[in-house]
């Protein structure tokens, strides 16, 4: 209880010094406000999953792990494979996680991640079919490590990452032979996700943790090379004019964010 | 799985890895790997990879549990569902993580100072990323870093091994496959200096001779990992240039 | 490349049974209990501590709560502070920050405090308690090093709370507080800080 009393008036109390830095052009850490602070991934990170990758921004840092699993198919999509999306924000990775199964912030993230993997059409469903009622399961592990600050977008990348990683499992009757792979999932679409908040009259992009401790709207937004395939509105409202804005400056740093993804991906 | 029953585990001296019967996986450990934690560490033996965070002394909660001379300690090992090489598991405590998270605990009441800090609570989080037989021990040993990390006080640090009996051969360090197919395994955690025993167990069969005889392993192959400890506590405070993490 | 031996929870650091904060006595031996090394006086200086409040030290806090008895501090432990109301003259009003003086420690853990000023609008960050005396430096010398680079006042308590005001270059500061907080107990800290400061000028 005391932590979260103190969270509260220290928020209020950092507020007022976020804003007027802002109103001056300036944030807490010295980026400019269409900046990401320092991004690194690292791919095929855990050998126990047939996909895998460790993203970085900042100080966030989130992994995401893909394993595979024979699975029964929706009754009527009976022959897609399915998707499944879970995330823990581990209560190692911030004074303010609990342990316990997952809370709303928990389920929201893995919901976002999921719908822009999804809508990209990043992993084609279709191929999944193995036989009458056997499909491939696709499930995608979003681990938080470390809470530094928009670990929504960390995740995105991991997971398009780790996408990028995956091996497909060998299939021998109807059973998936473990260690054994035929080919790369080459994904055809690579989404990235870019967060944006609110602090008075100022939008910014990635907002560290203090910054997330004082926003009054936070918008994320999914985008592949051509399309947006995933939106989020946390707290706080937009005019359109704001969420149109916020979608031009989305493509652009997911189109800059892709290349660093697409070059640390080829090592 | 059931051709796996007869392998052997022991063939011309050399184990399925190759290794001799007293010789250790590769370890590798780093401290200070998540820096909203107050103290962590990660640790790689063999092809296990484990994380650990620690919080406090800080407030207890649920406020009716606290200890008005000393600090609760509370641990919680998961294993992640993909930390296998096979199946993809299930989130969330397991009966095996539940007994595990108990024993940890039990290991480190015995060595942290905690009329300290009376009224509160030490959270110790270890989640298991990569799982290849061994992780209670080298949970035990990455979470001493974390919790020396933290500037939580200890009489002595605390170092882990498992030993046991495969393919007739007492063997140092068990891997999975020796894990699930030997004839015993004992994890053991000690404290580095007067080498009491902070945690024991064991399952399978052994003679008290075998034990004798494990004991004294066990001891010589946690002297070793202690050093890497010690080493890994240097190279984060007093380096110069800062070591990224790399999972 | 530092040539410091370093101490880490259970190694002996003295025969006999002497008492100094993070260590334990037990049989005629003095053992650490936290990280630490030993300098070049043969001093064994902790690198990691909790910090445990003691009478007549001084803490930076913000007020969490006002009630008629008193008001209610955050100083970044596990248990709040307690002002008395009659131990303060002016009003003060939750998300304050204050300076103030250890009066005495509760048995549940609550620290009194007296002594206390308000602070001016400012802001306060966490700084690890074991490197506190490297942020304030031998007389104080680095802290006046950030006053004048800063452009605006600072005030650290021992408890880890360092306040900024709100005229200080806040982004600056940060900058060199985290320059202080990976360097401490390294050397060529004081060159580093120095050097920062430097090329910020330019």
């Amino acid at each position: 209880m005391g932590d979260e009393i103190k969270e509260i008036v220290m928020s209020h109390m950092r507020k007022n010094i976020i804003a007027n830095l802002l109103d001056r052009g300036e944030r807490l850490d010295g980026r400019k406000f269409g900046e990401y602070r320092e991004i690194e991934i690292q791919k095929g990170v855990i050998k126990t999953a047939e996909g895998s990758a460790l993203a970085k921004i900042g100080d966030t840092q989130v992994l995401v792990a893909v394993k595979f699993e024979v699975a029964t198919p929706f009754p009527d999509r009976p022959t897609e494979g399915v998707l499944i999306t879970n995330s823990e924000l581990l209560p190692l990775a911030s004074p303010t996680f609990e342990t316990g199964p997952p809370d709303e912030n928990s389920i929201e993230l893995a919901r976002t991640v999921d719908r822009a993997i999804r809508s990209s059409e990043a992993v084609d469903l279709n191929s999944f079919y193995i036989e009458e009622g056997k499909v491939l399961g696709l499930f995608m592990d979003i681990y938080v490590l470390n809470h530094a600050g928009n670990y929504t977008d960390a995740a995105t990348l991991a997971a398009s990452t780790a996408l990028i990683d995956t091996k497909l499992p060998k299939i021998e009757n109807g059973t998936i032979v473990r260690g054994e792979y035929a080919g790369m999932l080459t994904p055809k679409a690579i989404p990235i996700s870019t967060t944006l908040v609110k602090i008075g009259n100022h939008w910014i992009v990635d907002p560290s943790l203090a910054e997330e401790q004082v926003y009054d709207t936070r918008i994320t937004i999914a985008t592949t090379d051509t399309h947006v395939c995933a939106m989020q509105k946390g707290k706080g409202c937009l005019t359109k004019d704001e969420l149109l804005s916020n979608i031009d400056i989305a493509f652009k740093k997911g189109s800059d964010i892709r290349e660093i993804l697409l070059s640390s991906a080829s090592s | 799985m059931g051709g796996l029953k007869d392998v052997k585990l022991i063939v011309d001296g050399k184990r399925l890895d190759g290794r001799a019967p007293t010789e250790l996986r590769p370890i590798k450990m780093q401290v200070g790997v998540i820096n909203e934690a107050d103290g962590s560490a990660f640790i790689e033996w063999g092809n296990n990879k484990i994380i650990c965070g620690v919080f406090g002394p800080r407030e207890c909660i649920p406020k009716h549990e606290a200890n008005p001379y000393k600090a609760l300690v509370k641990c919680r090992y998961m294993m992640s569902p993909f930390a296998s090489l096979e199946e993809h598991g299930k989130s969330g405590p397991s009966r095996r993580s539940v007994e595990l998270s108990k024993v940890i605990r039990e290991t480190f009441q015995n060595i942290i100072l905690v009329e300290e800090f009376p009224n509160t609570e030490i959270d110790i989080y270890i989640d298991v990323l990569q799982a290849d037989g061994g992780t209670r021990t080298a949970s035990i040993t990455v979470a001493a870093l974390a919790l020396a990390n933290a500037g939580i006080p200890m009489k002595d640090m605390v170092t882990a091994i498992a030993v046991g009996k495969g393919g007739d051969e007492l063997i140092v360090d068990l891997g999975k496959l020796e894990d699930n197919f030997g004839q015993s395994d004992m994890p053991l955690a000690f404290s580095a200096r007067e080498k009491k025993i902070l945690l024991v167990q064991m399952d399978g069969l052994l003679t008290r001779e075998e034990i004798e005889k494990l004991l004294d392993m066990a001891e010589k192959g946690a002297e070793m990992v202690y050093a890497m400890q010690v080493d890994a506590l240097k190279e984060y405070y007093l380096k110069d240039e800062e070591t990224k993490f790399k999972l | 490349m530092s040539e410091r031996k370093i101490v880490v929870p259970g190694e002996k650091i003295a025969e006999g049974t002497i008492k100094m904060p993070g260590a334990y006595s037990e049989g005629g031996a003095t053992y650490a209990t936290l990280v630490g090394f030993i300098d070049e006086t043969g001093r064994y200086v902790q690198l990691e501590s909790r910090y445990t409040p003691t009478p007549d030290e001084i803490v930076v806090g913000m007020i969490t709560d006002s009630r008629h008895a008193g008001y209610s501090v955050d100083l970044a432990l596990p248990k709040e502070g307690f002002i008395p109301s009659r131990a303060v003259r002016i009003t003060l009003e939750l998300g304050d920050f204050i300076v103030a003086r250890v009066r005495t420690i509760e048995r549940g853990g609550v620290v009194e405090l007296c002594e206390v000023r308000r602070l001016p609008k400012g802001k306060i960050v966490e700084f690890p308690s074991a490197k506190i005396p490297r942020l304030i430096g031998k007389k104080s010398s680095m802290l006046n090093i950030l006053r004048t680079n800063a452009g605006g006042d600072i005030v650290v308590g021992n408890n880890g709370y360092v306040w900024m005001s709100e005229r200080c270059n806040i982004p600056l500061l940060l900058k060199a507080l985290e320059i202080i907080r990976t360097k401490a107990h390294k050397p060529g800290l004081t060159d580093a800080i120095a050097k920062f400061f430097q090329e910020q000028k330019r």
